[in-house]
């Protein structure tokens, strides 16, 4: 997705590569999809005429699972570090990193649709299950596509051709979205999990 | 070229054809798609709304079926905003973004060309599903519960909520692109505040839609699982919120009749200064108001949900919202008078559809605020009173606008012009046809005739303002064909407009007509919001090219193709057997690794 | 790492921030994470100052998460205004429509709020 032609490659009106330019914009998008979200979820909140209400949540795991896609953060950062240095090594490390952080995430999240699905939560259970439901799955959603998306950067990067002299660039957009969809746990965890009930 | 002997050559030269635009990612083809894809589905839409007038002509009318009737009025609007207006506005962005700053192409070409096949995709599953069991029949804000799976038996809403997802996806990527394009690839000297209006409002309406289409996509996706997966996100007997849905949709919806609008205050802002050779009056005014209406418009939406019981004082904000927003639509229609005051004008035709565009939006517009208030639109809410006013909000306004980009830009696009006659006969027909259909729906709506039903008893004193109607559709029907005949011939001309007909003052009047495949040969240099006229006034000539021009364009790529099809392919999985997402899910996957890694060099 | 150089020369414009920053930055976001959970489970003892609390903690974490590891405050300052327009929205419109449907005059009947126009007839 390069762009049209060799001047402009070089030349932007506002200074900034056109990609990092669209992921940004993407991201102000996702905002107000997380919002509408979120808006769901708090218009519902009280509302269970029947079946377990927030009182289901077991802080433990939901805590480890937090940690765990905070530090995923974490190396992500220290991946731009390494692609921006030259350290490709220390970039493809933390990469891996990244994406297995991602799936223990994913992992937690799984289990604790399982368990709350025994426990009698489902889809149609109440008003609290569905927005819960489909609240933290498209935020679920989102980290398997970002483990998808690193795991192609790192692939490509494992590849003999590699990205290229591009790949600070690559690494970097791709880090935008990871960190996005970790702030967005960021504000899910405080108002999902930690602000009670009233 | 392949001579009629040679029938294997032919063949082959018309599969390379069909090869070459199947894979193009030349905004000026793909802005040519849009635009012939939008223009057809404007046809047939056309048609269920004649349908649905001559049901409407006489009371009792027997033409279509209830169930019909309301799968047609459904489907017209649908067709109109998301297959009609938004593509034939996303037609003339294609082509005139990277012309109009001076660029040689959108800022991602392959994503352009993934935008088209992703909407052609997504329109034909909302098409098809008049052959599939039914269409859409809750209106096309679709209110709950209307759209529960108990009243709606069918599954029509679920291919409104498979196809307006697909549709959303394929104009946020498109939004994504021109905004993307009009911030960072500006030809040197264009500075934001000298871009031509129209890039203005191309670049409000994608922020629009950016900023709106997750809210109404999170909606889409609630009914979808309403429907098919048990939740009870909209209804009520079950703890549900059926106001959810209203706000959801309106927060979208609103900005939504901006985005229909605003591509055509950008095409009339253009076309008046040029018809009346003088500079548009007020630049900056005019910018902040479009800028304003971007803003002010996500600030709105409740206005559609005044009689749901929204409360007192949240019933006053957004009156008063509601009021605000038409003060910098009225600057506007003030500029573009000023423009015209004073000025040489000369009346093209596309100068004729520019001022009709004027004065209807200025009846829509004002009928418009008549709603800001809640007591009027207590009485007005579902009477043939609003479908007076959007009418002449979007026939009037954004349909004409339309027109008068078609007649203005035709010679650059095709290097012919359309024949003034017949386009001032298609004018004033269409002119008489419009105010005779959508006037008396005024006179209707106040007298009490609700939206919606599919006939009426004789005796309410309704009919014959409906028969007046149903003939001044078919004026507008009958205007249609006078544009179609229009463009045949024009076709068959040979293509001789000049670079410049009109002497306009914009970068895409410094090419050729039609332009080459590069755009540009030497882009000119940028002094003011009206390049063309300054250079010339301070005698700045664009350099010749030099000798051996070689501009380097991006390759075609098969690979939007694929990924479109793959992604409609998901849709039609979720509308009839889940086995079919995995199916699409692999080709899309196989789509996104093939673009990641086909070289673009 | 013989294509090292070419790496570093394609951006010269990078943060300035070191390996031991960023491990700085891990420690805060976790230790205030810790302190939101230790937060939660004296709901009864921290009254109304427990809402507040967690909110800005959380607000503090965003910022941080933005700031330092996407980049934003040493880029360029376009992304900023274009992300924080969308942020700033979405959190207006979820506010709106929450306190919309908090305030929603069709639910007060019987139960009533102190303004409600049922009250007034
Ligand atoms: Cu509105």
């Amino acid at each position: 997705m390069s762009a049209a032609t060799h001047e402009t490659e070089h030349h932007t009106s506002l200074g900034v590569d056109n990609r990092k330019l669209l992921m940004w914009i993407f991201l102000a998008s996702e905002c107000l999809f997380f919002g509408s979200l979120l808006s769901t979820y708090l218009i519902f909140k009280g509302e269970s005429l029947s079946g377990p209400g927030t009182d289901i949540f077991a802080f433990e795991i939901t805590s480890i699972s937090t940690f765990v896609l905070l530090m995923s953060s974490l190396s992500m950062v220290l991946a731009v570090y390494g692609a921006q240095h030259g350290q490709l090594g220390l970039m493809k490390l933390m990469l891996l990193c990244t994406i297995l952080l991602g799936l223990v995430f994913l992992g937690f999240q799984v289990y604790e649709f399982k368990t709350f699905a025994s426990e009698g939560l489902t889809l149609s259970t109440n008003q609290f299950g569905a927005s819960f439901y489909i609240l933290t799955g498209f935020h679920g959603c989102h980290v398997g596509v970002g483990v998808l998306y690193l795991s192609s950067l790192l692939i490509s990067s494992v590849r003999r051709n590699g990205i290229g002299k591009e790949t600070p660039l690559y690494i970097d957009i791709g880090g935008l979205y990871w960190h996005f969809v970790d702030i967005v746990w960021i504000v899910l965890f405080t108002v999902v999990y930690l602000i009670p009930a009233y | 070229m392949a001579t009629a002997t040679d029938g294997v050559g032919t063949v082959q030269a018309e599969q390379s054809k069909v090869w070459e635009w199947l894979t193009t990612v030349d905004h000026k083809k793909i802005g040519t798609m849009y635009g012939i894809t939008g223009f057809t589905y404007f046809l047939i839409s056309g048609l269920t709304a004649l349908a649905i007038r001559t049901q409407l002509a006489v009371p009792n009318g027997n033409v279509l079926s209830a169930e019909l009737y309301n799968q047609f009025f459904t489907m017209h609007a649908l067709m109109m905003i998301f297959l009609a207006i938004m593509p034939m506005g996303a037609s003339f962005f294609n082509y005139f973004i990277p012309l109009q700053i001076g660029a040689r192409d959108v800022a991602f070409p392959r994503l352009n060309a993934l935008s088209y096949w992703v909407f052609l995709s997504g329109s034909l599953i909302l098409f098809s599903s008049f052959f599939l069991g039914g269409a859409p029949d809750a209106g096309w804000f679709a209110y709950a519960p209307l759209t529960d799976a108990k009243y709606s038996v069918g599954s029509g809403l679920d291919f409104y909520c498979v196809g307006l997802i697909i549709l959303g996806l394929s104009s946020l990527m498109a939004s994504l692109n021109f905004a993307v394009t009009i911030l960072n690839m500006r030809a040197p000297g264009m500075t934001m505040m000298r871009l031509p209006v129209y890039m203005w409002m191309t670049l409000v309406v994608s922020f629009l839609l950016i900023l709106s289409l997750p809210i109404v996509t999170v909606a889409l996706v609630m009914l979808y699982f309403d429907r098919n997966f048990t939740t009870n996100f909209f209804t009520p007997e079950t703890g549900g919120d059926p106001i959810l849905w209203q706000h959801l949709f309106w927060l979208f919806g609103h900005p939504e009749v901006y985005v229909l609008i605003l591509p055509s205050m950008g095409i009339v802002s253009e076309v008046i200064p040029v018809f009346s050779r003088k500079p548009l009056f007020g630049y900056a005014a005019i910018v902040f108001a479009g800028a304003s209406i971007g803003v002010l418009g996500f600030g709105v939406w409740a206005h559609h949900m005044f009689t749901t019981g929204l409360g007192t004082v949240p019933a006053l904000v957004f009156s008063a919202t509601t009021m605000g927003i038409g003060v910098p639509t009225g600057v506007k229609i003030f500029n573009w008078l000023s423009t015209m005051y004073g000025g040489s004008i000369r009346f093209t035709t596309s100068m004729y559809f520019a001022v009709a565009f004027i004065a209807m939006f200025t009846i829509g517009g004002i009928s418009g605020v008549m709603h800001a208030s809640p007591a009027v639109d207590s009485q007005h809410q579902d009477t043939y009173f609003v479908v007076a006013h959007i009418h002449y909000v979007l026939f009037g306004g954004a349909i004409m606008g339309i027109f008068s980009g078609i007649f203005y830009w035709w010679p650059k696009m095709t290097g012919r012009f359309l024949s003034e006659i017949s386009g001032k006969w298609s004018f004033w027909v269409m002119f008489a046809g419009m105010n005779l259909t959508f006037f008396p729906m005024h006179f209707l709506g106040v007298s009490g005739m609700p939206r919606r039903i599919y006939t009426y008893d004789e005796g309410f004193g309704w009919d014959d303002w409906n028969m007046v109607a149903t003939i001044g559709s078919y004026l507008i029907g009958v205007s249609i064909l006078i544009f179609l005949i229009n463009v045949f011939r024009t076709m068959r001309q040979p293509a001789t407009a000049p670079d410049n007909p009109w002497d306009a003052p914009t970068l895409e009047w410094a090419t050729s007509s039609p332009p080459p495949e590069h755009d540009f040969d030497v882009v000119p240099e940028v002094h003011s919001s009206m390049p063309l006229w300054t250079n010339r006034e301070m005698g700045i000539v664009t350099p010749e090219a030099p000798e051996g021009l070689h501009i380097h364009l991006p390759p075609s790529s098969y690979m939007p193709l694929i990924l479109a099809i793959g992604v409609g392919l998901i849709g039609v999985g979720l509308l009839s057997h889940l086995a079919l997402v995995g199916i699409g899910v692999a080709i899309s996957t196989y789509g996104v690794w093939g673009w990641s890694i086909e070289p673009t060099d | 790492m013989a294509d090292m150089n070419a790496v570093h020369d394609a951006h010269d414009e990078h943060p300035t921030t070191t390996i031991r920053e960023y491990l700085i930055i891990g420690l805060v976001l976790s230790v205030i994470t810790a302190v939101e959970l230790v937060m939660s489970l004296y709901e009864d003892e921290l009254g109304v100052v427990l809402i507040p609390g967690l909110l800005i903690f959380s607000a503090i974490k965003f910022v941080i998460v933005v700031a330092m590891f996407m980049h934003l405050k040493f880029d360029s300052i376009r992304f900023t205004q274009i992300f924080a327009f969308g942020f700033v929205l979405a959190t207006c419109l979820l506010i709106a429509v929450v306190v919309l449907f908090a305030y929603d005059a069709t639910d007060a009947i019987g139960g009533g709020f102190i303004g409600d126009p049922i009250e007034h007839h």
